[in-house]
């Protein structure tokens, strides 16, 4: 691995005295302290080299590693030098090996006193004061001084400032994450006022535009995505919260509120919509639902993955590495990850998401639109329920007498012969249900035939009038089984208001597996009839154990494979199929009382369960009007229509409430879970109970009564908070200047590089604290700074001296995002939709990038566009699917959102040249700006110097414009001569050809913007 | 000095046609025209490989060049197919021994379940080769070349879930968001090739209509590394490389066209600002530009004799089936592709296994010999390495109904069988050993970290030197834990 990190690198002048945090600390992390730092569990000689009581203290061989001042009595001097394999440090084994120039900085350094600061970044900043430079003319404001006093201590001179179309380009990208329009170029041009350049800039931060920008960055650091990100990857609902990221930018709602909201908005007092959709933060982190895995694993890796993500958010520290073992290099325990941890853990979402796209808590957010229909439904439901109690108050029940019980010899009441009864559905399972006439139909004109190699059925149920099974009945049906093609086995299974858990089985009772063997849900009817013939199957009711005044109201044939011919099923009863509960109340009464089972209210179930003389007077009455409101049958005609009318209702108020909007909140459980100090970081493996709490190295955390979230989150913010403010303005500074102050953006703690400029750290840090964390004002300074204006032109001896442009003499050039590129594209073509916010959209996407990982059933694994203006919305807003990210946008360093990503890699590869050449958003924006240019003048020159000068802001020079007319040229000489190829190529993109345009012409504009769009210039920022 | 002049001494033309390898034709337009284009790209050096290998890469001679891995996602039942059990015929249908269980943890699929019986393999198995190696008779094919691979019977995982196991095994963490073993190849390892990707995957199609089990684009994708290393895929519908062809009624020449001022205005920027990541994308451009003709090349197989096509069986001539993506494995090995992946679905078997396994066998057999095959006969065998194998193994006892002909396996972690061939890999090897139900390692085990481990030191990697710096740790594919090459597959 390359060390860069601490060492001043190539080119930077050395410094004579050696600092501890500058120079040692990174230096011993990477090749000491695996074996001698913070972790107790695998420290080697009893040497432990990140404090200094330990490397000063004597050695288990008595030696001592450290005698400041001595390096010729220091044995980590001797065992760095020596030639001894066996005494060699670092061991070869460990594959670290120490520079020639980095053993003399530690020797110098035991030469010097071996002095010991505490790690940097956990002393609270103090304000420094600008320091003083020679170029006195040259700061703009406090940022510029440290940054020039850096330079002229390397011997460095700024570059001049960059041009003012250079410059208006550059920060209404970096503020908006757009170009300037030609327009608001020349307006910056004509305005000399030494202001001009300020007014730009608080116009761009006014925009819309600069919130959705904003908010792109922060939703990286947020993993925000639209599926849940593991297994089946189904949608689920986050994008409220992402509108509320946008929409707390351009509210410049101050950055420890934006802390607050985000980690504990559920929890403050009387939390508003806003704050508890910003509470969402914590419900971004990929869950699953995958068959068999196991809940207790799955709440321990959201607990992590969040306690993780809010560490690296603000604390920028990797107490990931503490999950398994104390941290080896920061001062962080694994028992303090694990009091970490135990703010995360208690949320009350559930471990499997269910594939849902609202997995609980949610937070539903209807419109006023719908809220106002549900008050309409809400005041009509009662307006029903009136006229029913009208109805109910006009009858004059009297209980009738007893019909005679029935004693006529047991009859055939058939219910299935060539129709399936009245009112009933139909559920085929297998191949479409399938009647034949002819001569092997048992009775009537038809019979069901069936031929399947598994499991196969008709089924229904809903029958207008069910079957009452009394206890000497018997259920029966007719089966041919065919000869040469007999079933494994046979089924025939009832339905009830219980479902259909009431079976009949003949044959092999293991090959189809629903119910248990030998009871209700499986009766085992033996051997399968004899096949060639029709057999009359029948079942005594009785075996069933109905309930008395059970209905069924469908059967299944089912069978698993073979032929099977089905004919005349019904019951065969004695007591006709009257049943005296539809006239009697008492009849219904006793019913009920013995049920076990019951559609009936539970007040109802428990005054009829009451003896008779005991029931209240408001019991009896509820009763009664329950048996006539439902069961009396001389009455259904008046109160079944109205039933319907209340239940339409109540399905539109739910389709209705199932409509609105709604995004994953979080909300914390009455009573935590217990957390542990998990052993090796497993989830069943658990150590000592531990309470909430933060690391020892770091402030106190006030605490109240219930320690929680919020707590956690306005410690964060505190004011003697050392990370916080570091943490969060160097991810700006990264935004704009390409790299952070702290290169590793994510890691502040020993194993971070150290800082570039850390007095210009500390004096933003305390500068974002006094200005009440204005996010605002700290961008403002950043590009408003004279560092920021400089050009950006360099020369080879400064790009030999500082690749990287750490020491910023010059200014930030590097690519756009890929967000920014798209967007580019849509807005220089006129096509780009400034539609804020809603639900995420579809925009064009190659064929078989879902289809090629999701999982079948995933609701995620078809890809279908969007048309219209979903096409053209600004990348933000593009649906992220997080196993198989937009193509465009992963190709340009995007990251999945998988994970928390603090900095984008920036990489060139002809994959991104091929998106930007042929994906057809870009040939499509390519057509537009060729429409535009040609809708601008009708001189060939002016088209292209307008065309360069919208991706630009520049005007072409002439030799480029000569680069532009030769090719130009070109491309009209070829499609005018080939119409075909022009007319194909104009075919890209749903937004319309321009009819009045030549067709050629057109073309040939269209390849000169997809040049445009595709020049070096245009995809930096310059 | 004047910079200007500065950077014209550095480059000189006669090194420019030297390096960059362009047509003489195209540059020589640029080169009257503006004389400093020619020296300001001369700096890139396309021509040459896209990234080199990391300095002290391979940290020793390798034995493969370049890896073939045949994934089968979703867990291939081992003791159906390559760990053969015969004692189990006798015991079919009573229950697994609770001292073989041994609290093993299940998934939740199963552990409802109020028996576990022993679902004995349908399947006949015979000997083949020197090794006397058993196989089923589902891989009659892969059997005839027994002798070329090494079985590894012993290899064992923690995950139990799918979505977890997979990632663990391709990325060497359970949880997203680690690098691909195909993007540490390429990071490690560089490209060879200048007009191809370093690491390609395929996704092909698979023959059992069940729901299949997802892929996730984690599982080559290049998580804290550059993402060029990612994988990318080559695609049998639509655009074989993403976003290769160009659009409709755009010719190679009208792209060449654009692409030759491309080059003439960014060089003129590159002039006026200096700073060198202009030339790197004009190299990436021109790199575009040659993937579109030599993709092409690379998918077209007119040129296979048909004694080739035949040993990848009928199927190859199908793009999109796995033996046409077997095929294609070996071109792109052939054209110098570091890393080849082909992730297969559909070996989920909870139930009707005897339905579904043969398919997928049938899908895989004769291109796994094919392939292997292929590569002997063209000398690139002791080259590459092949890889083959899923994320986790199946029960001995049967999830769902059991019968002698029909039954259906839940998932295991605790062991499970894979197998590699060529570059490195000691053929006619049958390595560790499970117990008689195929539910516990009693010999030599080999944890997936052990098998990343082997890989890379086929591949003339040391797994604990091949490190990226990412969130204050070294991260590795094999992560923190201890993790050893398999020394008894070895050559």
């Amino acid at each position: 691995m390359v060390l860069m990190g601490a060492l001043p690198q190539p080119g930077w002048a050395a410094p004579a005295k050696v600092d501890f945090n500058r120079d040692i600390r990174l230096l011993l992390s990477d090749n000491c302290l695996a074996c001698h730092g913070p972790d107790s569990g695998k420290r080697k000689a009893g040497l432990r080299l990140d404090l200094k009581e330990g490397a000063l203290a004597k050695l288990k061989s008595d030696n001592f590693a450290i005698v400041p001042g001595h390096p010729e009595k220091s044995s980590l001097v001797e065992r760095i030098l020596t030639t001894n394999e066996e005494d060699h440090m670092p061991p070869a084994k460990s594959g670290k090996k120490l520079t020639p120039a980095q053993i003399d900085l530690l020797r110098r350094w035991v030469a010097q006193g071996a002095e010991w600061k505490p790690h940097w970044s956990f002393i609270k900043p103090e304000r420094p004061p600008a320091p003083a430079v020679k170029l006195k003319t040259w700061p703009g404001n406090p940022v510029d001084s440290f940054i020039l006093a850096r330079l002229e201590k390397e011997g460095l001179k700024p570059s001049n400032q960059a041009d003012k179309t250079t410059l208006i380009r550059r920060v209404t990208f970096d503020l908006t994450g757009l170009p300037p329009t030609p327009a608001e170029v020349d307006a910056f041009l004509a305005d000399p006022s030494p202001e001009a350049y300020n007014r730009v800039v608080t116009r761009l931060l006014k925009s819309p535009r600069y919130g959705e920008h904003e908010a792109r960055y922060w939703l990286d650091v947020a993993r925000y995505g639209d599926t849940h990100g593991l297994h089946l990857d189904n949608e689920r609902s986050m994008w409220p919260y992402r509108d509320w990221v946008v929409s707390a930018f351009n509210r410049n709602l101050p950055f420890d509120q934006f802390t607050t909201e985000q980690l504990a908005g559920d929890l403050l007092p009387e939390a508003t919509r806003e704050q508890q959709i910003a509470s969402g933060f914590n419900r971004c982190n990929v869950s699953t639902s995958e068959g068999g895995a196991i809940d207790e694993e799955f709440y321990v890796r959201y607990g992590v993955d969040r306690t993780e993500t809010m560490a690296t958010a603000w604390l920028g520290l990797t107490v990931g590495c503490a999950v398994c073992h104390d941290h080896k290099y920061d001062p962080i325990s694994q028992r303090e990850f694990y009091q970490l941890f135990a703010f995360f853990n208690s949320m009350t979402d559930a471990a499997m998401d269910g594939n849902a796209l609202l997995p609980a808590p949610v937070l539903k957010l209807p419109s006023d639109e719908q809220q106002k229909k549900i008050r309409q439904l809400d005041e009509a439901i009662p307006g029903v329920e009136k006229r029913i109690a009208a109805e109910l108050a006009r009858i004059d029940y009297h209980e009738p007498d007893p019909r005679p019980a029935a004693t006529n010899p047991p009859q055939d009441f058939v219910w299935v012969e060539d129709a399936f009864p009245e009112g009933s559905t139909l559920e085929p399972v297998g191949a479409a249900t399938q009647w034949v006439e002819g001569d092997r139909v048992f009775s009537g004109k038809r019979a069901l035939i069936r031929s399947d190699a598994g499991l196969a059925q008709d089924v229904f149920s809903g029958a207008a009038q069910p079957l009452t099974p009394g206890k000497q009945d018997k259920l029966f049906v007719h089966v041919y089984l065919e000869p040469t093609n007999p079933p494994k086995t046979i089924m025939l299974q009832l339905h009830t208001s219980g479902g259909w858990t009431h079976r009949a089985n003949w044959g092999d009772e293991n090959a189809i597996g629903w119910g248990e063997k030998g009871t209700p849900s499986k009766l085992l009817m033996g051997q399968l009839p004899k096949s060639g013939v029709w057999v009359r199957l029948e079942v005594d009711a009785a075996k069933f154990e109905f309930s008395d005044g059970t209905k069924v109201d469908g059967m299944a044939f089912t069978q698993f494979g073979g032929t099977v011919r089905w004919d005349k099923a019904g019951i065969q009863s004695g007591g006709g199929q009257f049943d005296p509960a539809s006239e009697s109340l008492l009849a219904w009464e006793q019913q009920e009382a013995r049920r076990d089972k019951s559609t009936a209210p539970k007040e109802v179930r428990e005054a009829v369960k009451q003896k008779s003389a005991d029931r209240k007077p408001e019991q009896v009455k509820l009763i009664r009007n329950y048996y006539l409101e439902h069961i009396y049958e001389p009455k259904r005609l008046i109160f079944a229509p109205l039933q319907k009318e209340i239940a339409d209702l109540r399905a539109q108020r739910s389709i209705l409430e199932q409509s609105f909007t709604a995004t994953l909140v979080s909300h914390e459980m009455d009573k935590p879970r217990g957390a542990f100090i998990l052993k090796r970081g497993q989830y069943d493996q658990h150590g000592d109970a531990v309470i909430r709490g933060v690391p020892s190295v770091l402030p106190a955390l006030k605490t109240g009564a219930t320690t929680n979230r919020l707590d956690l989150a306005r410690w964060l913010v505190s004011p003697e908070h050392p990370l916080t403010a570091r943490v969060s303005i160097n991810r700006f500074w990264q935004q704009f200047f390409g790299t952070g102050l702290v290169k590793t953006a994510g890691d502040f703690g020993a194993t971070g590089e150290w800082p570039s400029h850390p007095e210009l750290l500390d004096w933003l840090a305390t500068e974002f604290l006094q200005s009440g964390w204005d996010v605002r004002h700290m961008i403002r300074l950043m590009v408003t700074s004279a560092t920021y204006r400089q050009s950006s032109a360099v020369t080879p001896a400064l790009v030999r001296r500082d690749p990287q442009n750490r020491l910023l003499a010059r200014g930030p050039r590097f690519r756009l995002d890929a967000e920014m590129i798209r967007d580019n594209a849509l807005f220089v073509s006129g096509l780009l939709v400034e539609k804020q916010g809603g639900h995420s959209v579809k925009p064009y996407q190659p064929p078989g990038i879902w289809e090629a990982v999701g999982y079948t059933t995933s609701n995620t694994a078809k890809f279908e566009q969007d048309h219209g203006e979903a096409l053209y919305r600004r990348s933000l807003y593009t649906f992220w699917k997080r196993t198989a990210a937009p193509p465009f946008l992963t190709t340009f360093d995007a990251p999945s959102r998988e994970k928390y990503c603090t900095r984008r890699e920036r990489t060139d590869t002809p994959l991104q040249a091929l998106v930007t050449m042929n994906d057809p958003q870009y040939v499509e924006a390519a057509r537009q700006l060729g429409t535009r240019m040609i809708g601008h003048d009708i001189d060939a020159g002016r088209r292209l110097d307008f065309g360069f000068r919208v991706v630009t802001a520049r005007m072409p020079s002439r030799f480029e414009k000569a680069v532009l007319s030769e090719a130009l040229n070109k491309y009209l000489a070829r499609y005018r001569k080939d119409a075909d190829a022009a007319a194909k190529l104009l075919s890209v993109g749903e937004s319309p050809v321009s009819e009045k345009l030549n067709k050629p012409e057109l073309a040939a504009y269209t390849m000169m913007g997809s040049l445009l769009l595709n020049l070096d210039e245009t995809l930096n920022k310059n | 000095m004047n910079p200007i002049h500065e950077r014209l001494q550095q480059i000189s033309r006669r090194h420019f046609f030297k390096s960059t390898g362009l047509a003489a034709g195209r540059i020589a337009l640029a080169g009257m025209m503006l004389p400093e284009l020619a020296q300001a790209a001369a700096k890139i050096k396309p021509g040459l490989r896209s990234h080199p290998a990391l300095p002290g890469l391979p940290h020793f001679a390798p034995k493969a060049k370049r890896l073939i891995y045949l994934f089968m996602n979703g867990g291939p039942s081992q003791m159906d197919l390559l760990d053969y059990k015969p004692s189990l015929s006798k015991i079919y249908d009573t229950d697994l021994p609770e001292s073989i269980r041994n609290g093993q943890r299940l998934t939740t699929m199963t552990s409802g379940q109020t028996r576990f019986p022993i679902a004995p393999s349908k399947y006949n198995f015979k000997q083949y080769g020197k090794s006397g190696a058993w196989f089923s008779e589902l891989l009659p094919h892969t059997a005839k070349v027994a002798d070329d691979i090494a079985v590894i019977r012993s290899v064992h995982t923690e995950a139990i879930n799918h979505d977890p196991a997979v990632t663990f095994i391709q990325t060497g963490n359970q949880i997203p968001g680690k690098p691909s073993l195909g993007s540490w190849l390429s990071y490690g390892l560089g490209s060879e090739c200048d007009n191809l990707p370093a690491f390609v995957v395929m996704t092909p199609s698979w023959t059992a209509k069940r729901d299949a089990q997802a892929l996730y684009q984690r599982l080559w994708e290049a998580g804290f590394l550059p993402t060029k290393h990612a994988g990318v895929s080559l695609r049998s519908k639509g655009d074989s490389v993403l976003y290769l062809n160009n659009p409709p009624g755009v010719s190679p020449d009208g792209r060449r066209d654009m692409l030759d001022a491309l080059a003439k205005i960014n060089a003129a920027e590159y002039q006026r600002i200096g700073d060198p990541e202009i030339n790197t994308r004009i190299a990436q451009y021109e790199m575009a530009f040659r993937m579109q003709t030599s993709v092409p090349d690379l998918t077209s197989i007119k040129n296979e004799s048909k004694a080739t096509l035949d040993l990848y069986g009928p199927e190859v001539v199908i793009p999109g089936t796995f033996a046409h993506s077997a095929l294609m494995a070996r071109r792109l090995a052939e054209r110098g592709v570091r890393c080849i992946e082909l992730f297969h679905r559909e070996w989920d078997h909870h139930g009707d296994l005897q339905r579904d396994l043969p398919l997928q066998c049938r899908d895989v057999d004769q291109a796994c010999y094919g392939l292997i095959t292929d590569l002997k006969n063209r000398g690139m065998l002791d080259e590459t390495l092949v890889v083959w194998g899923g994320e986790f193994g199946r029960t001995v006892y049967c999830q769902g109904a059991l019968s002698r002909e029909s039954y259906g396996r839940d998932h295991h972690p605790r062991c499970f069988t894979m197998w590699m061939a060529g570059g490195g890999i000691k053929g006619g090897t049958v390595y560790g050993e499970t117990d008689d139900f195929s539910y516990n390692i009693v010999k030599d085990p080999v944890h997936i970290r052990d098998l990343n481990a082997t890989i890379l030191h086929c591949l003339g990697i040391n797994h604990s030197q091949l490190t990226y710096k990412f969130q204050g740790l070294d991260q590795r594919l094999t992560g923190v834990e201890e993790a050893n090459p398999v020394q008894g597959i070895l050559v």
